[in-house]
């Protein structure tokens, strides 16, 4: 049952792993060497240190393993590949089979935390202080428990987190939610607010009921069996959740809970939403203002898109707010000046894997009615730039009004100024993007908030695109602070400016010319299903 | 002008070293309801995307309306409703949402093309309510299909199965529209895996089989021995063997 999932997997993959081949490589090179040269640092660190200082890193380091393995595929709205349960169901499969394979899965996004456990424990069994202690059976044993309980409780998490976030609206106020959990301790720390809870984090780590603890205190002379007792513990309750939640999944009706609330009135003309949808026929003649108004109306009901949008505004203030106020004696204020830039640019790249990197990504296989339609298919990535520029200073617009309440607000000039850099780096990504939607589309499923928006081997490019793009806007503010001068400031952001509207010219030219060669390859990819096993 | 609604001479389409239409000669007179038909993977539906503009061909000559395509594709896809195979449909629109976009994507003006959405949501009869199209049922995705063909009130309709999936009501009430459609002077291009669907509404013929057409005419040509179109079609394509038995099953 196990290998003819798996293989069903890789024989829906073949065509694709084909094309990308190259890319992908490079992503996985790039991804992972990273994580294996971090793993050889904690090695290292592993087989120099002393038992005291050993006493406090391993259980917290266990601790970052275990919130990295479960916290970060959820905020990075990545959550890995899973089974895609609508195409197995119909086969008689047990379903302890199903969630074996599911469990597996975890394995997916988690499997940098597999490299950095292999450092340390590799450097714990070469490091003097602590071969004394234990014999390496033990210490093994212990680590494979531990990588099955972060397996299930992910498991467990992620089939939890697929039904919540599927609910209408309720989402949204999840990944909200989650975001300020993760964040909001750092915050306070870094401002130096004192909340019992936050200065008590040192006796959540060393706590010896947690499995990171009891682990923790057996590597270096306490009882194993008690750790193996709290870790099995552990385990059998993640793995009870898990399949809890697995079964859960199994019987759950996602269209019913994504099903629009009954009404037979049609949407109201004056209503806010529909003046906002209807906002751009004001200026732009038609068919340009059908397309964005269609944009608009559609992109505002993806939950994927809407999820990355919270994002933009929440995730961006919360990430760099304790990196701009830091503590008071080390405040930033280069960073503080430039905060609102920060996080709207910031923004800008966050909404690009749900708009303008693979723009026809949510119109799957009806992108074929933008080729048989009488309109010139320029029209049709123009106008879903606008719609794409339109929600980014929406949400630029929020973070003004965010920054307001913090107090942190930039004054008339910021304003305009942020307005001024964020529109010209959206020509810059724009340029980019326009060529990327028509060289690497990939349909994207607008109910499932965990799937990336643009292909791996795309994603291979973003690495060298986004600091690219970012590059002319950065030269200006290094031009105004190598120089002191706002004139030297003005003259560089109107240079990048003017290189920005050559380059997005450039970028649609190539776009038009690759549909034009291309159209079947665009239809073809954006048509294609997946395998029993959907990606993130 | 050629009188043909559609006139296509040795059209050829291949992926790798398979000829998906491989000479195809084809003339639809104007105002007919022409039925294209031919077995799975003949080269019907990659036909049909050829003229939408969707596909490029490897070479031969299409005019539709009087016009060659290659240089009047714009003013052709202006005057063409179409009912693709695979969804054109934009999800996250309610159905009176995309009815409106498609009018203006055909340069209604926004009254008139709202207009024509309410009127042609009532004679479908489909929900002018809040509900996004990935909600509707296959049946209802066809017939919001068979609105967007109708609302810039084409001179040529292409559709491949486009009662595939719609319940009997539902497919009398498109037949009766695209009866009417033909009686004001439009054509109808159309394929059919459902010959009665076919032996019903059409005066015109033609069968594809392995990317060349195979037989063409009127239905009275190609029923000349009496046999039903059935029988013919399963001649023509040379389909005739016997059933064989699996010892298993």
């Amino acid at each position: 049952m196990i290998p003819a999932i798996l293989r069903a997997q890789l024989l829906s993959m073949r065509l694709v792993a084909h094309r990308g081949a190259a890319f992908s490589l490079i992503t996985g090179v790039i991804w992972y060497g990273a994580w294996l040269f971090l793993a050889t640092f904690v090695e290292a660190l592993a087989q120099r240190a002393k038992v005291p200082l050993l006493s406090i890193w391993v259980p917290a380091g266990l601790l970052a393993v275990c919130l990295y393995w479960q916290i970060v595929p959820i905020l990075s709205a990545s959550m890995g590949s899973a089974l895609d349960l609508r195409k197995l169901l119909i086969y008689p499969a047990p379903h302890g089979k199903l969630f074996a394979v599911d469990v597996l899965l975890r394995l997916t996004t988690g499997f940098e935390m597999v490299l950095i456990l292999a450092g340390g424990v590799t450097g714990l069994l070469r490091n003097p202080a602590i071969r004394g202690l234990r014999s390496a059976p033990p210490m093994l044993s212990l680590i494979l428990l531990f990588v099955l309980f972060n397996l299930l409780l992910a498991s467990g998490l992620r089939s939890l987190l697929e039904r919540l976030l599927s609910r209408r609206r309720l989402r949204e106020v999840l990944v909200f939610l989650a975001i300020l959990a993760f964040t909001l301790p750092r915050l306070l720390l870094v401002t130096d607010v004192r909340i019992g809870g936050v200065q008590n984090l040192g006796a959540l780590i060393h706590f010896q009921a947690f499995p990171w603890a009891a682990i923790g205190d057996a590597l270096l002379g306490g009882s194993t069996a008690a750790a193996f007792s709290i870790v099995l513990s552990w385990t059998l309750a993640a793995g009870w959740f898990g399949r809890g939640q697995f079964e859960r999944n199994l019987r759950y009706d996602s269209m019913a809970a994504q099903a629009t609330p009954s009404s037979t009135e049609p949407r109201r003309a004056t209503s806010w939403s529909e003046r906002f949808f209807r906002f751009p026929s004001l200026f732009l003649p038609d068919p340009l203002a059908g397309i964005i108004e269609k944009e608009l109306r559609s992109l505002a009901r993806t939950p994927r898109f809407r999820m990355v949008f919270v994002m933009g505004f929440s995730f961006g203030v919360m990430v760099w707010l304790p990196l701009v106020l830091g503590r008071e004696a080390v405040r930033n204020s280069t960073l503080e000046h430039n905060f609102l830039v920060i996080v709207s640019v910031y923004a800008l790249t966050l909404l690009g894997q749900v708009t303008y990197w693979n723009c026809f990504g949510f119109d799957r296989s009806a992108v074929q009615f933008y080729f048989a339609a009488p309109q010139p298919i320029a029209q049709t990535l123009l106008g879903k730039n606008i719609a794409a520029l339109i929600f980014i200073y929406l949400e630029v617009f929020i973070l003004i009004g965010v920054t307001v309440a913090i107090r942190m607000g930039a004054g008339f000039g910021g304003i305009v100024e942020v307005v001024l850099v964020v529109g010209i780096c959206s020509l810059y990504m724009m340029a980019f993007g326009n060529i990327s939607s028509v060289h690497y589309p990939r349909a994207l499923t607008p109910e499932r908030v965990s799937q990336g928006g643009a292909s791996s081997r795309f994603q291979a490019l973003v690495f060298i695109l986004y600091p690219l793009a970012l590059l002319p806007v950065f030269l200006a503010y290094l031009a105004r602070y190598a120089l002191a001068s706002e004139t030297a400031f003005i003259v560089v952001l109107t240079l990048a400016a003017v290189i920005g509207g050559l380059m997005y010219w450039l970028g649609m030219e190539s776009a038009l010319k690759a549909i034009a060669s291309g159209r079947e390859r665009i239809l073809a990819d954006l048509s294609r299903g997946e395998g029993p096993v959907a990606s993130s | 002008m050629s009188p043909a609604a559609i006139l296509v001479r040795d059209l050829k389409k291949s992926y790798g070293s398979v000829a998906a239409v491989n000479g195809v000669d084809l003339e639809v007179p104007r105002g007919s309801f022409f039925g294209f038909l031919g077995p799975n993977g003949a080269g019907k539906s990659t036909t049909i995307r050829i003229l939408t503009g969707l596909i490029p061909a490897d070479s031969g000559y299409i005019e539709i309306l009087g016009l060659p395509l290659a240089e009047n594709e714009i003013e052709i896809k202006s005057r063409i409703g179409l009912v693709p195979d695979e969804s054109l449909l934009f999800d996250r629109l309610t159905g009176a949402e995309f009815l409106e976009f498609v009018g203006r994507m055909y340069r209604l003006d926004r009254r008139t093309a709202i207009e024509r959405a309410t009127g042609l949501l009532d004679l479908l009869e489909l929900p002018n309510d809040r509900k996004i199209i990935g909600e509707y049922s296959k049946g209802m995705r066809k017939r919001v299909a068979m609105a967007a063909a109708l609302i810039h009130h084409p001179d040529l309709f292409l559709m491949d199965e486009p009662f595939e999936g719609v319940d009997a009501v539902g497919a009398r009430l498109m037949k009766d529209i695209l009866i009417d459609q033909v009686r004001r002077g439009a054509t109808v291009f159309l394929t059919s895996h459902v010959l009665e669907v076919v032996e019903r509404l059409c005066d015109h013929i033609a069968i594809i089989n392995h990317g060349a057409i195979v037989t063409a005419g009127t239905l009275e040509q190609l029923r000349a021995g009496g046999e039903s179109l059935e029988d013919a079609f399963v001649r023509v394509v040379g389909a005739e063997r016997q059933l064989e038995r699996l010892d298993w099953l």
